[in-house]
């Protein structure tokens, strides 16, 4: 994997927590910046998929990314936990991505710190072939926590804060392939959280749940803002709108808009947000 | 849509027709698509057929094998092979104590000669009072054996008739059937009395009871003053033997109740041939005394020939199917996939070739060399071992479970590779923790195929197995495997050309196939049934 920029050789670590940026919040108070992008261009082998952006998300709070399809929200979003090393020939090609300041295509950053810190939740949901209790402690599991006590509390807490608890809680030995597709993507998200990251990134996921499933994801999404970081990319304009304080609205690589959701929803500047999401293309 | 081309003339194009009828072609009444149909259904069918007509072939040529042992067996109970060979037993139990003892003694002479430093002449001199006792402990039984050998004969001469009567009984069946009657009755069986010869053989019961108490009583005497050793070592092992001894004495008395106890008369059930033949460890074929058919140490030797096969393979295969699919790049991939594959190109005949040759000289070297002089087994003089076959076979069954496992491997969805990683798994946690369990039951199928080919290999294993037909001294722990074996496989291809086919011989080899081809299926059934049941669970 190429790294384009030789800037900061720090680990990513909480402990660098400076606020690089403020922007103005919608009660005007200053919102810290937690992950800055600027001048990014992504590429798929030889084609460019991402062109210049930038971007500065707040921390704590709830950004979504809107756009067509094919117009480079995953690819974005899998920039931000570096998913895209995974792809043979991929490369960011200019710009970077700091998270508290930290450059995270730095030459001494580990991918594989930097995704405990950054949580990934996916649009089809994938629990692990694996009983419910395991599921949730893979992660720790990796990082070598052995505490029997440790780990039932982190499952418990866990699965309560993906308001999942009192589903499993007489099952959590059984299979997570068992559990409803609602309930598996709360058991992913679930297990995303028990690691503790910082920021979680959510692409699509309500995409194959039905209505009342993806209500309850949508309200678990406001109880996790508290804590987490969380970017949604989705294709429904009433989410975004819905559980978004901000919005992000990329067209071909390019991102057009970047504004309070309230605003892009009521109020676009470019008129190819306002043809988007009043339904007009797209 | 193209107008289709129709019989009927064309209607005048401004009346809008909806006409979707079509004549069809026929072909010996059957439509084209129904010809087609036939024809890939067929060929699909073919191996159904040809399964069920191996399955029949080989009961039927292989089902009458144990009507006939049991006749096998039943003449070797007539004829007093069996009585006289709870004798013979005994008899070859006091072989197995006189080897001990000269085994004692060779350990004697070096201890001489190395430890003590004694010229060659003079070791000999000092085993003097050792060699008096030896001889006398391996002559003692020599009455016994006279005794036994005329009895041999006897039952021996018996056997021999029956078999005339069963040639000359099928000779004249010929000859009937030819027509020739005048022919068919100049051919005479001659009655034989099984009951009154055996008791001639029975009715020495009593000088073999006082041959025996004699026998006994001179190897309790002899026990009794041991010769005295020069190392404590081998006076300990001088006291085994004695332990070894009285163990064998004390035997004597069942033998003789159970000679006593003997009925030539009792029959033989079906079953016993059956278990003779499962259980039976001895595999001896056109034996002057009496044929056995156990099919043990094919058995054994298969499946010792199989596991160091799979000890070789799992870890080969297994392994170069992780890499390739999840760690190599793709020029690796380029080259690795397309060489594992080229092996199983490679013809059997010429690995069990290059094992001859190449590797059973070379392990049989390597196994002289002192710093391999740890691994169990080593050094061995046979060149042609379970091992030097267990290597090839493993590299015939590497292509099978490298791409049956690669092929699982593959099928694990990418989605839970991705979510490990986005929990902060790193490529070999993945690979642990996530991959291979999930591939787990395509992996263990893999295993199971691998399996199934090896057990069915047999070119490579009689070139290169040894094939000594005798069931395996696993009492030598893993040394076991530098020991030459007969396999399944290889006895068929060895005996089968050479027995006459109909015969007992010829039938017991049937069998043995009967026995490979059931392996074969229920490995197979197996490893089909955890891939589907793998498949229901991934979901
Ligand atoms: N693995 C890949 N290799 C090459 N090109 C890719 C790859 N993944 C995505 N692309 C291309 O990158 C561009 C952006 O894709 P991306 O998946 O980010 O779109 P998206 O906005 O998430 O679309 P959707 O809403 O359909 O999920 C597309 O043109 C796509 O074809
Ligand atoms: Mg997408």
């Amino acid at each position: 994997m190429e790294t384009s920029s030789p800037a900061s050789a720090a680990p990513v670590t909480r402990s660098l927590a400076t606020p690089s940026k403020a922007s103005e919040g919608r009660d005007g108070a200053p919102e810290p910046t937690l992950i800055d992008i600027r001048a990014l261009d992504f590429y798929y082998g030889a084609k460019q998929a991402l062109f210049d952006i930038n971007l500065a998300i707040p921390d704590r709070r709830v950004t979504a990314f809107i756009g067509p399809s094919g117009c480079g929200k995953s690819t974005l979003l899998r920039c931000l936990n570096r998913m895209n090393d995974l792809i043979d020939g991929t490369a960011v090609k200019r710009g970077e991505v700091k998270i508290r300041d930290v450059d995270i295509y730095g030459p001494s950053v580990d991918p594989i710190e930097l995704r405990k810190r950054v949580g990934m939740v996916f649009q089809k949901s994938n629990p692990f072939p694996k009983s419910i209790y395991e599921n949730i402690i893979y992660g720790l599991r990796i990082q070598g926590v052995k505490s029997k006590t440790k780990l039932d509390e982190v499952v418990e807490r866990s699965l309560r804060g993906a308001a999942l608890w009192d589903e499993v809680k007489d099952r959590l030995h059984e299979s997570g392939l068992g559990l409803s597709g609602g309930q598996q993507q709360r058991l992913c998200i679930a297990r995303t959280i028990a690691v503790e990251p910082e920021v979680i990134l959510m692409d699509e996921p309500c995409s194959a749940l039905d209505p009342i499933a993806t209500a309850k994801v949508e309200e678990l999404i406001h109880e996790l803002k508290k804590q987490f970081t969380i970017i949604i990319v989705t294709h429904s304009m009433q989410q975004a709108a819905r559980c978004s304080d901000r919005t992000a609205f990329f067209y071909m690589g390019k991102l057009i808009e970047f504004d309070e959701t309230h605003n892009i929803f009521m109020n676009p500047k470019n008129p190819q947000t306002e043809a988007y999401v009043s339904g007009r293309f797209g | 849509m193209p107008p289709e081309s129709s019989t009927t003339p064309a209607v005048d194009s401004t009346v809008r027709s909806f006409r979707i009828q079509k004549e069809r072609t026929r072909i010996l009444g059957l439509t084209w698509d129904e010809c087609i149909q036939g024809f890939f259904g067929g060929n699909a069918f073919v191996a159904v057929i040809v399964l069920g007509l191996i399955t029949f072939f080989l009961f039927r040529e292989g089902s009458s094998f144990f009507t006939q042992n049991r006749d096998n067996l039943t003449i070797y109970r007539q004829a007093g092979l069996e009585y006289v060979d709870f004798g013979r037993q005994q008899e070859k139990d006091h072989a197995a104590l006189s080897r001990y003892l000269s085994d004692l003694r060779l350990r004697t002479l070096r201890h001489y000669t190395d430890q003590e430093g004694l010229p060659a002449k003079e070791a000999q001199a000092r085993l003097a009072e050792f060699d008096r006792f030896a001889d006398r402990f391996s002559s003692a039984s020599k009455p016994l054996r006279s005794l036994l050998s005329d009895l041999g004969d006897v039952a021996v001469d018996i056997k021999a008739r029956h078999q005339n009567n069963l040639n000359f009984a099928e000779k004249r069946r010929q000859l009937l059937a030819a027509g020739k009657t005048a022919e068919a009755a100049e051919v005479e069986l001659v009655p034989i009395d099984y009951a009154g010869e055996v008791a001639a053989i029975t009715a020495t019961l009593p000088d073999f009871a006082e041959a025996s108490a004699t026998f006994a009583k001179t190897l309790e005497d002899l026990i009794a003053t041991p010769p005295a050793l020069p190392a404590p070592e081998l006076t300990e092992r001088l006291t085994r033997f004695q332990a070894l001894t009285r163990d064998y004495l004390a035997g004597f008395p069942a033998t003789l109740e159970a000679m006593k106890a003997w009925d030539p008369a009792r029959p033989v059930p079906l079953a016993q041939s059956f278990t003779a033949f499962v259980f039976g460890r001895q595999w001896l074929t056109a034996s002057f005394w009496q044929d056995w058919y156990g099919v043990m140490p094919l058995i054994a030797g298969s499946l010792l020939v199989s596991l160091i096969a799979l000890a070789l393979a799992v870890p080969l295969g297994v392994g170069a199917a992780v890499y390739v699919n999840q760690l190599a790049s793709p020029t690796e991939q380029r080259l690795i996939k397309p060489s594992i594959e080229f092996i199983s190109a490679i013809p059997s005949v010429v690995l069990g070739f290059f094992g001859i040759a190449v590797l059973g000289e070379f392990l049989r070297v390597a196994s002289g060399w002192s710093f391999l002089a740890w691994v169990p087994g080593f050094p061995f003089a046979e060149r042609l071992n379970a091992l030097t076959a267990g290597c090839l076979l493993g590299l015939i069954a590497v292509p099978t479970i490298f791409t049956l496992a690669e092929d699982a491997i593959n099928n694990v969805p990418r989605a839970f590779k991705e979510a490990s990683y986005a929990l902060g798994a790193s490529r070999l946690q993945t690979i642990i923790r996530i991959i291979v369990p999930a591939s787990l039951s395509g992996i263990v199928s893999a295993i199971l195929l691998g399996l199934g080919r090896v057990i069915g290999e047999t070119m490579v294993v009689l070139l290169c197995a040894g094939n000594r037909i005798a069931i395996p001294d696993f009492t030598a722990g893993l040394g076991v495997v530098t020991q030459p074996v007969h396999t399944m496989t290889g006895i068929i291809a060895q005996e089968m050309g050479e027995v006459e086919p109909g015969a007992i011989h010829y039938r017991a080899l049937f069998v043995v196939g009967l026995l490979l081809f059931f392996i074969a299926l229920l490995l197979n059934f197996f490893a089909q049934k955890i891939v589907r049941k793998y498949k229901v669970s991934i979901g």
